[in-house]
């Protein structure tokens, strides 16, 4: 694919001092955030928009069609642009941020579709800025490094599972009855899943 | 001190935003209190961002950039845009001490900034109980005041019940739960909780019920209904 090439020109134009993991989309959201830099977005837009495409169609395939999951993709990056100013490269990467935005547009149209209420708003609950203060930035986005390389390690099952649920927005409850596997089951291959990436919960 | 969190269970469908919105809240409520679980979620959020970089892609449909470029160009707005309060204004996150009552984001949102807004149900001397509008097809959501020494009548649970405190604590068969604690009972476990003698106790609670009556007031106030009468017949005043 041809982004991975775009990918290696915005690591060349990285300030100095940038770390070797640093995130190659982060300096074209900071010109978007700076400048409207419309070339930097539809940077953005080649390589991010057919992954959230693909993200609302898996996630959303009992509420929406096709054409919805088009015009939510379109939803999610006038989010981007409007936001990039609020990216804070020291808490997440750009993947990260941009998986937090299409997930809450996912539950937000998801909620329009159905009577739910309407008095709160998507982000009173799914906070985008809920960054954890007493992690320093450094071993945060080394903890992300960990997690990135920890997941190809991971047993089939295990990973399937976190497929399951990041990308095909299932909870435990609905991906034991898919896979008609008792709760416990699913439960444990997610618990051993994130103690394999350090991600440890429940003790 | 906070001792009781979410399990990996809520945790992650949580980050991957998979549970019902009442109980979304009371993950939510507990993360303004707990550093721990808001950086577990933040870490299970890596797991979504680096899977999405991994998903096959699917194409975008033709001119789909500069049709964005013409909505951007001519920005209406969206049909949920959070407020700038919401981003502003509301992000705060629990003071660490202090025992005046810390109102999660999603209560301040729903009570409009005051639990003096909502509608309030006496029970006895010891107990009031405020429904949130948030309820779900089988969940109901409320914030439960219960004063200071007061104890609930006993009570068992026909679905999950989840409770976060908001203030004060209070303390079962079980153990003593204090403010942030996320404390999950299972349908069919009895407790009858007492707050602690020194505060009254406000809890955010999501309760479960398998089966759907009609009028939904009713059926949040049904089975307290039941032990109210109880209560008042074995023992008048609850403290
Ligand atoms: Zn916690």
């Amino acid at each position: 694919m041809g982004t991975k090439d775009e990918t290696n020109g915005f690591k060349q134009g990285l300030p100095k001092g940038a770390a070797l993991t640093a995130d190659p989309w982060e300096e074209a959201l900071h010109k978007v955030a700076e400048s409207a830099d419309r070339a930097a977005f539809q940077l953005l837009f080649e390589h991010f928009a057919p992954q959230i495409k693909a993200f609302l169609m898996k996630g959303m395939s009992s509420y929406a069609d096709r054409s919805q999951a088009e015009e939510m993709t379109q939803e999610v990056m006038i989010k981007v642009w409007n936001k990039a100013a609020s990216f804070n490269a020291a808490k997440a990467s750009v993947n990260t941020w941009i998986f937090t935005i299409a997930r809450n547009t996912r539950i937000d149209f998801i909620r329009r579709n159905t009577r739910a209420e309407r008095k709160i708003e998507i982000e009173d609950i799914w906070h985008e800025a809920d960054s954890p203060e007493p992690i320093v930035d450094f071993q945060q986005r080394r903890v992300e490094v960990e997690i990135r390389n920890a997941m190809s390690t991971l047993p089939a099952e295990q990973a399937l599972v976190l497929e399951k649920a990041f990308m095909e927005s299932k909870s435990h409850n609905e991906i034991a009855e898919e896979l008609d596997l008792p709760l416990g089951t699913v439960k444990s291959r997610i618990r051993l899943a994130l103690n394999k990436l350090q991600i440890l919960i429940d003790r | 001190m906070i001792s009781y969190h979410p399990d990996s269970r809520f945790l992650t469908d949580f980050a991957s935003a998979n549970l019902p919105m009442a109980q979304a809240m009371c993950v939510s409520a507990h993360l303004e209190f707990c550093g721990k679980c808001r950086a577990h979620v933040h870490q299970l959020k890596e797991i979504g961002g680096h899977l999405l970089s991994q998903i096959p892609p699917v194409a975008v449909e033709a001119g789909s950039f500069e049709q964005l470029m013409s909505k951007i160009a001519s920005p209406q707005p969206l049909p949920t845009a959070p407020s700038a309060q919401a981003h502003n204004a509301l992000t705060s996150i629990a003071p660490k001490s202090g025992k005046e009552t810390y109102l999660p984001r999603s209560v301040r949102r729903l009570s409009n900034g005051s639990l003096q807004n909502l509608g309030w149900a006496q029970f006895g001397k010891a107990l009031r109980i405020a429904p949130l509008p948030i309820a779900g097809e089988t969940l109901e959501t409320s914030i439960y005041d219960i004063k200071a020494g007061g104890q609930m009548p006993e009570h068992e649970h026909r679905g999950e019940e989840i409770t976060v405190l908001l203030k004060g604590s209070f303390s079962d068969a079980d153990g003593t739960y204090s403010r942030g604690d996320f404390v999950v009972r299972n349908a069919g476990e009895a407790h009858q909780p007492t707050a602690t003698q020194d505060t009254d106790c406000i809890c955010l609670v999501c309760l479960e019920r398998p089966v759907r009556p009609r009028g939904w007031f009713y059926r949040l106030l049904e089975p307290y209904i039941q032990y109210r009468l109880h209560s008042l017949k074995r023992n008048g005043a609850t403290h």
